[in-house]
């Protein structure tokens, strides 16, 4: 009986990782032809042996950064660092305001302005292109790459309720127990729920970053001139004979991002055992 | 209650929303362009009043290969050294250059000149996006052939106004590697003995060659081209009678894709196809043609002659990686690298007669042109530019660098070679213009499936196959031109 059971584990378990083994490989496949292929010493998809290519150089990264008459990649490079940066910082100190103040103050009008914004979140962002883009034009924002901040960052308190929930499950006893004490809201909110919140913050910086830096719509409508482009639409600018370069610069925009996660997922796991010990 | 009155409310509103874009025109409406055209009459004189706006930039929108190629960056700073003294500077628009002036232009942004082609230009002028421009006093009027002016002209009110400026001519070349032939195709490849070979004289020699080089190596491939892209496709309908639009491309009532004898044309190229691999029946070889053509792959293949240099940059690299220096490789890759125009087609479109008649082959081109924005603030600085960058040295030093084919008949002489060839073709009228009217956006999408299924046929079971004879290929053509009737005047 024992030995049936283990048979069933050990098939249960193989299974299990055959499934896993699947779908991962289905995730990595394309990600890792793509950084091969931006290896690629011909740089042209169709001189590759089979389906990966017959001879490997770093030439297409060189170009890259080097060949800039055209396509300059370090210019859109850190165009978009610089509106994901700013998108983040902004994005992140609205969203965190507006989470805290909807789930730690009761006032008027909070339940029909929780229930809007969670409705209006359901709109696709899409769906206001046309007149973000009007307004832009009235505020001479086309162009600027802080006016795709503002929206960014604007745009980012609708998806609060992440963070509200966050902050609805650190008890309130503390508060009132800080407020006996002497403390002021902006106290309370500083110096005892920020340093709690540390995985929410790190939660909500990092898709405040990754939702400016891979977006493409916006930054195609507003942003007019080639030296102002963000790389997801120089890329999209390329010309068809241009694939190692676009290969490069696809497999090059991912490492900050990846760079930025490692360095923050740390925070976020000891942020979350923290909380937990103190919740 | 209260909601179920405001349900009704929002569902009338829904419905009032959806009959807004039903009735006839106003008056009103229709008489918001009989103004707009009489303004629009009064423009060329009271626009272009002659005086040079002092102290001015103008953004200047170019193509990617004159930026690329450094002609861009040479043609302002010349522009600007010469109107230095009227504080006139050219800068580079430094936008994409399939840009969208409708869009943009109202807001401000958006370049004071463009460089596009003509079927753009003319979209833009038929919305009223770029100014009629008075070309009769500009220099280079009379060295540009009527032909190509007419593809800049529109009918306003029985008034007829040119949009732009031609520069140069874009029409399908044949493009071939001289170091692919046979050793002895001056023997056997060259029956006139004019030291051309045949396969660069007639589609017939094109197809036996094909057909003999892909026996001989069944990973190489004689001429090569995606059956799929109407652009280059059409043009053999064309040879045989076939047209776009009737009364010289300006009537989108008469579609001409089947008329004459066009089934002839698809014949030809369902002959082509069936030497091709199964990549010519979706764009696979319009993309991959620079490197294949490079490696040796294929022999031979259409494209515009603004692509010469890519040709040539992507041999050179195959040379260089064979070991030989950049500036051998390069220089081998010219001597290697023939472009010239269009074969001839035979008359009776059977690409196996041997005693076959031909005549010239006509393609769809285009004339791209300069174009002065609507929406700018310096007319006449725009204006001096455009004369500026179409003048005679100008359009010389273009077409060395680009390798492209000036409009102007002086530099189309003086470039002389494939230049002055495609400025004959012009002239001699082989070369169809794109319409210049907007309905030509619907006549890809039936083109394309129809040649789709033409190339598609090659690779078909003989039972399979659609287009079996010339009737066959004729109702296909005629369903093309009954779906692209359709596409225009359905929702008219």
């Amino acid at each position: 009986m024992r030995k049936n059971l283990s048979a069933g584990k050990i098939l249960d378990t193989a299974i299990t990782y055959m499934i896993l083994l699947a779908v991962a490989f289905v995730f990595f496949f394309p990600c890792l032809w793509l950084i091969l292929a931006s290896f690629s010493k011909s740089g042209s998809i169709y001189s590759f042996d089979g389906f990966f290519p017959a001879q490997y150089s770093t030439a297409s990264f060189e170009k890259l950064f080097t060949d800039t008459t055209m396509y300059n990649y370090p210019k859109w490079f850190l165009n978009t660092l610089l509106i994901a940066s700013g998108s983040c910082a902004l994005g992140t100190f609205l969203t965190i305001l507006t989470a805290y103040t909807m789930s730690r103050f009761n006032f008027r009008m909070r339940k029909p302005m929780m229930k809007t914004t969670m409705v209006l979140g359901m709109f696709p962002s899409f769906m206001g292109m046309t007149v973000v883009y009007l307004l832009m034009t009235q505020f001479g924002l086309i162009n600027h790459l802080g006016g795709l901040i503002l929206i960014y960052a604007s745009g980012a308190p609708m998806g609060y309720l992440t963070q509200k929930g966050f902050f609805d499950t650190i008890p309130r006893s503390i508060d009132e127990a800080a407020k006996i004490d002497g403390a002021t809201n902006f106290q309370i909110f500083t110096r005892i729920n920020l340093p709690l919140s540390k995985p929410i913050i790190v939660y909500t910086a990092l898709t405040s970053f990754t939702w400016p830096w891979s977006d493409f719509i916006l930054p195609k409508l507003l942003l007019k001139e080639k030296n102002l482009y963000t790389v997801a639409v120089g890329l999209m600018s390329l010309d068809e004979t241009e694939f190692a370069r676009f290969a490069a610069g696809s497999v090059f925009i991912a490492v900050p991002i990846v760079i930025l996660y490692f360095c923050l997922v740390k925070n976020m796991v000891n942020g979350i055992s923290e909380g937990a010990v103190k919740g | 209650m209260k909601k179920k009155s405001i349900a009704l409310l929002m569902a009338a509103c829904l419905c009032a929303g959806m009959f807004t874009g039903c009735g006839k025109d106003t008056e009103g409406a229709q008489a918001a362009p009989d103004a707009q055209e009489k303004e629009q009459t009064s423009v060329v004189s009271t626009v272009f009043s002659g005086e040079l706006e002092h102290d001015v930039t103008i953004q200047v929108l170019e193509n990617d290969t004159a930026v690329s190629k450094g002609y861009f960056a040479e043609l302002i700073e010349a522009f600007n050294e010469e109107y230095a003294e009227y504080g006139i500077v050219a800068v580079d628009a430094n936008m994409n250059q399939y840009l969208d002036l409708a869009n943009d232009g109202p807001y401000g942004y958006g370049p004071d000149v463009l460089y596009q082609a003509n079927d753009i230009i003319m979209q833009y002028a038929e919305g009223k996006h770029i100014y009629p421009l008075p070309v009769e006093k500009m220099e280079c009027f009379d060295q540009i052939p009527e032909t190509a002016w007419a593809a800049y002209r529109i009918n306003l009110g029985g008034t007829a106004y040119t949009c732009g400026v031609p520069v140069n001519v874009q029409a399908p070349m044949l493009y071939y590697r001289k170091d692919l032939l046979p050793e002895d195709w001056e023997q056997v490849w060259d029956e006139n003995g004019n030291k051309i070979p045949d396969m660069a004289e007639n589609w017939n020699a094109m197809y036996a060659f094909s057909v003999s080089r892909h026996q001989e190596d069944g990973s190489r491939y004689g001429y090569m081209k995606s059956l799929y892209d109407v652009y280059f496709s059409s043009g053999f309908l064309f040879s045989y009678g076939g047209y776009v639009f009737g009364n010289n491309n300006t009537d989108p009532s008469d579609i001409g894709f089947s008329a004459g004898e066009a089934e002839k044309g698809a014949w030809v190229l369902s002959q082509l196809a069936s030497t091709m691999n199964e990549e010519c029946i979706d764009d696979s070889i319009t993309t991959n043609a620079y490197s294949k053509l490079a490696d040796g792959t294929y022999f031979a293949t259409i494209t515009t002659p603004d692509m010469y240099s890519t040709f040539l940059s992507e041999m050179a690299l195959v040379y260089e990686e064979e070991g030989l220096s950049k500036e051998e490789a390069s220089a081998k890759a010219e001597e290697n690298l023939v472009m010239t125009t269009l074969p001839a087609l035979p008359e009776s479109g059977d690409l196996t007669d041997e005693n076959a008649a031909f005549f010239d082959a006509k393609s769809m081109g285009g004339i791209n042109g300069y174009a002065i924005s609507a929406y700018t603030k310096h007319p006449n600085a725009c204006l001096a530019f455009v004369e500026f960058a179409t003048s005679y040295d100008r359009m010389v030093r273009r077409s060395e660098l680009l390798g492209v084919a000036p409009a102007r008949n002086d530099a189309a002489d003086t470039a002389g070679g494939t230049s002055q060839l495609l400025y004959d073709n012009l002239e001699a009228g082989n070369i169809v213009l794109m319409p210049s009217i907007k309905e030509v956006s619907q006549i890809w999408t039936p083109g394309e499936t129809f040649f789709t299924d033409l190339a598609k046929d090659a690779f078909r079971t003989e039972g399979e196959k659609k287009y079996t004879d010339l009737d066959a290929m004729k109702k296909g053509l005629e369903a093309v031109d009954q779906q692209i009737y359709d596409a225009i005047f359905t929702l008219k």
